[in-house]
């Protein structure tokens, strides 16, 4: 999981260019023309300025998930992807994030305060299921995990059911920042703001002391703990960052959704999250922008499209389905079959392809 | 008479309702063991081959009618697992004594899903379809993970649940059905089940035991016992044992590895498929099953992850500890809470299990 595949001949001549964000021309121009599209969308919607009627109303509420789902997955890619660290509760921490920020707003906080302290509590209760960590990895801490994923749905649903409302759907009342009302147009760009930060913050990480003791604990923690670097100090804090990013990715996820309920949390939303680390290509900074923006566009847009075609010649091919089970049915199955695929065939996701592609287009027609 | 607050009777209803049921959760964390010895994956999708194959049974037992066809398929893929499956040691391919096994064994499963006995016609349908299942996805998912990280096979059993989830929802729905095999084991020959055992005055109350759930754990023992046996006295079981021990070593002595991994995760799709019959002939047969694997991940890990032994024993701890919970708290408490709280008790203490291996690493 190398991050920094570079042709031969390809170097850095400066320290201020190895710790560039966008170390090329090329890489400059793409991320602010994807940037200036992601930000034109809104106004070329119906419900935008100018009443152009290009881009579905719906398709932005489409990105404003992918956006928070960005920054969620980005917190499972510094846990996963760099510290090599596996987590199968984070819809869990996010569900923190979003019934705190939920509560907080309810009881009258302003909301500048709101997301940072449900956010920091999320980290906080990452931090006590990153306990086992200290004894336990790989597939038992994935275990550990998965006890996460069921006591804090649990804990929502009963004992704290008179602040969460059960198992029925929480309102979210409408956000207001300094005076600004947070719905429609503002929603979106303060989405996509909240997500660039998020992105700059993790991409900074990264590149800081904290990031590169990440990296040598996934490559080998043993060797790491030799170095001097204090492996479960370290741990703890990659749980606290990524449950924090959950927790953020959570509280925004209920300020956009307006309500939420504990079964948009469960342990099929922390496979999503998974599927779209891998996707992406764990340990790759650019993986969410990657797996997020597929998958989701998968669930959203394509799946919807495809069902009802599905359910005219389906039950005529296969006698045996009845045409009332399909719509369940199907987003699994494809949701299923191409992670298949991609485990098998790219297990390194999607941000890898797209290096290797770069190198093959630089140093064409030459194979390296 | 009342322990800790709690009517006698009523604690040691829970108690024999918990051992009851553990013995069901102990068939299902045998096939979790097996799979991870033979090739260590832990499978998460052990809930939805449980599904998949409860759902099979029901098909047989239900439709009166089957293609012969249906029938033709399935024995064509009972000789198919033969072929790939027992085709070893190598002495058993050169006197061609599989063929002629393989050919009897589909024999009879054609003869047998065409009689009129439902109940031997369910059971050998859901054989033959349960080991398919198993076959399936250890082919298509499972084998090309060979050497990759542990991250990627647990994602990949993972979406293989997604899968499964997928195909029962697509051919069967997600409606709750009844499976009502004690009900009509007079088919079998077999007199009818007598109504609930009741023990009247034990420590202050009527102590119901359901006669279901007691044939249920009566035929998860023999099931257990089967295979600790086989494991231990036939060639195929020791092949399995010595691939789990060292697959290098046991491909250097002649062994085939991969028909080894094959045959484990169609042994372990049997026994998914029998433990989800036995709880669903218990209850009902509903599309939260998955659920209950993973109620019993607590189970395997108590026992150790590699222990046959351990995986009866943290079956029957963790029935117990869900049943006498549930009379303490209710039943959102004993079978939501108490299983992971467990979990999380046993990974900060013990993590390798009562039986596990303690595991050593060197940079």
């Amino acid at each position: 999981m190398s991050a920094n595949i570079r042709p031969s001949g390809v170097f850095d001549t400066s320290y201020a260019q190895e710790m560039r964000i966008n170390r090329t021309r090329f890489d400059q121009v793409l991320s602010a023309g994807f940037l200036g599209v992601i930000l034109a969308l809104p106004l070329l919607a119906r419900t935008g300025p100018f009443g152009i009627d290009i881009v579905q109303p719906g398709f932005l509420g489409t990105v404003e998930r992918i956006a928070i789902f960005m920054i969620a997955v980005q917190g499972l890619n510094l846990l996963v992807g760099y510290t090599g660290q596996i987590t199968l509760g984070q819809a869990a921490f996010m569900a923190v994030g979003a019934y705190s920020t939920a509560i907080l707003l309810r009881g009258g906080v302003p909301f500048v305060l709101a997301p940072p302290i449900a956010a920091l509590f999320s980290g906080f209760v990452g931090l006590i299921f990153g306990l086992p960590s200290l004894r336990v990895k790989g597939f038992y801490l994935a275990m550990a995990t998965l006890a996460a994923q069921f006591i804090i749905p649990w804990l929502l649903r009963n004992p704290l059911a008179p602040w969460t409302n059960g198992a029925n759907p929480l309102p979210v009342p409408r956000a207001d920042l300094l005076g600004l009302e947070i719905s429609g147009l503002t929603l979106y760009y303060f989405l996509i703001i909240m997500c660039l930060l998020a992105m700059l913050a993790a991409r900074n990480i990264i590149r800081t002391r904290t990031g590169r003791a990440f990296v040598s604990i996934r490559d080998n923690d043993v060797a790491a703990e030799l170095l001097g670097i204090n492996v479960f100090a370290y741990k703890l804090r990659a749980f606290f960052i990524c449950a924090v990013y959950a927790g953020l990715a959570g509280g925004l996820l209920a300020i956009e959704a307006r309500s939420i309920s504990p079964d948009r949390f469960d342990l099929r939303n922390s496979i999503e999250l998974l599927a779209m680390l891998i996707v992406g290509g764990a340990g790759f900074s650019q993986a969410p922008i990657f797996g997020v923006s597929l998958l989701a566009l998968l669930r959203e847009t394509l799946i919807p499209s495809l069902t009802p075609s599905l359910q005219e010649w389906l039950p005529r091919l296969l006698p045996f389905i009845d045409a009332v089970n399909i719509n369940a049915a199907i987003a699994p199955i494809i949701f299923g079959v191409l992670m298949i695929a991609f485990l098998i065939i790219e297990p390194r996701g999607l941000a890898y392809r797209w290096e290797i592609f770069k190198i093959s287009w630089k140093i064409r027609p030459f194979s390296y | 008479m009342e322990i800790f607050g709690q009517p006698g009777f009523a604690v040691l209803q829970g108690l024999i309702t918990g051992v009851l049921t553990g013995g069901i959760y102990a068939l299902i964390a045998l096939g979790i063991v097996i799979i991870n010895k033979a090739s260590g994956v832990f499978n998460f999708a052990h809930g939805f081959m449980m599904l998949l194959g409860a759902l099979i049974f029901w098909t047989f037992f239900q439709n009166q009618q089957l293609a012969p066809v249906v029938a033709f398929v399935l024995s064509g893929g009972l000789l198919t697992i033969l072929s790939v499956g027992i085709r070893y040691p190598a002495t058993w391919t050169r006197n061609g004594r599989v063929a002629f096994i393989a050919a009897a064994w589909a024999v009879i499963g054609f003869i047998l899903l065409q009689t009129d006995n439902l109940f031997l016609r369910a059971l050998v349908g859901t054989a033959i379809g349960a080991a398919l299942v198993g076959l399936v996805i250890e082919r298509l998912a499972i084998r090309p993970l060979i050497s990759q990280p542990l991250f990627t096979a647990v994602m990949m059993t993972l979406v293989v649940g997604e899968v499964l989830l997928g195909v029962t929802q697509l051919t069967w729905g997600s409606v709750d059905r009844s499976l009502p095999i004690f009900a009509t084991v007079n088919a079998l020959g077999l007199p009818q089940p007598y109504p609930p055992i009741r023990i009247r005055n034990v420590l202050g109350g009527t102590v119901v035991i359901k006669t279901e759930l007691l044939i249920a754990f009566g035929i998860a023992l023999v099931a257990f016992v089967g295979f600790v046996l086989f494991f231990r006295y036939t060639r195929l079981g020791l092949a399995m044992r010595a691939t789990a021990e060292n697959p290098d070593l046991a491909q250097a002595v002649g062994l085939r590895v991969r028909a080894v991994l094959a045959v484990a995760w169609a042994i372990a799709s049997m026994l998914a498929a029998l433990a989800a019959t036995l709880h669903a002939s218990s209850t009902s047969l509903s599309i939260t099953m998955p659920a209950l694997a993973l109620r019993v991940f607590p189970a395997v890990l108590l026992g150790g992850i590699e222990s046959v032994g351990g995986a009866f024993i943290g079956g029957l701890v963790i029935g117990i500890a869900e049943k006498v919970g549930t009379v303490y708290f209710g039943s959102d408490v004993g079978e939501q809470l108490i299983p992971f709280v467990v979990l999380m008790i046993i990974l900060v203490v013990r993590p390798s299990g009562l039986f596990g291996e303690e595991r050593i690493e060197r940079v």
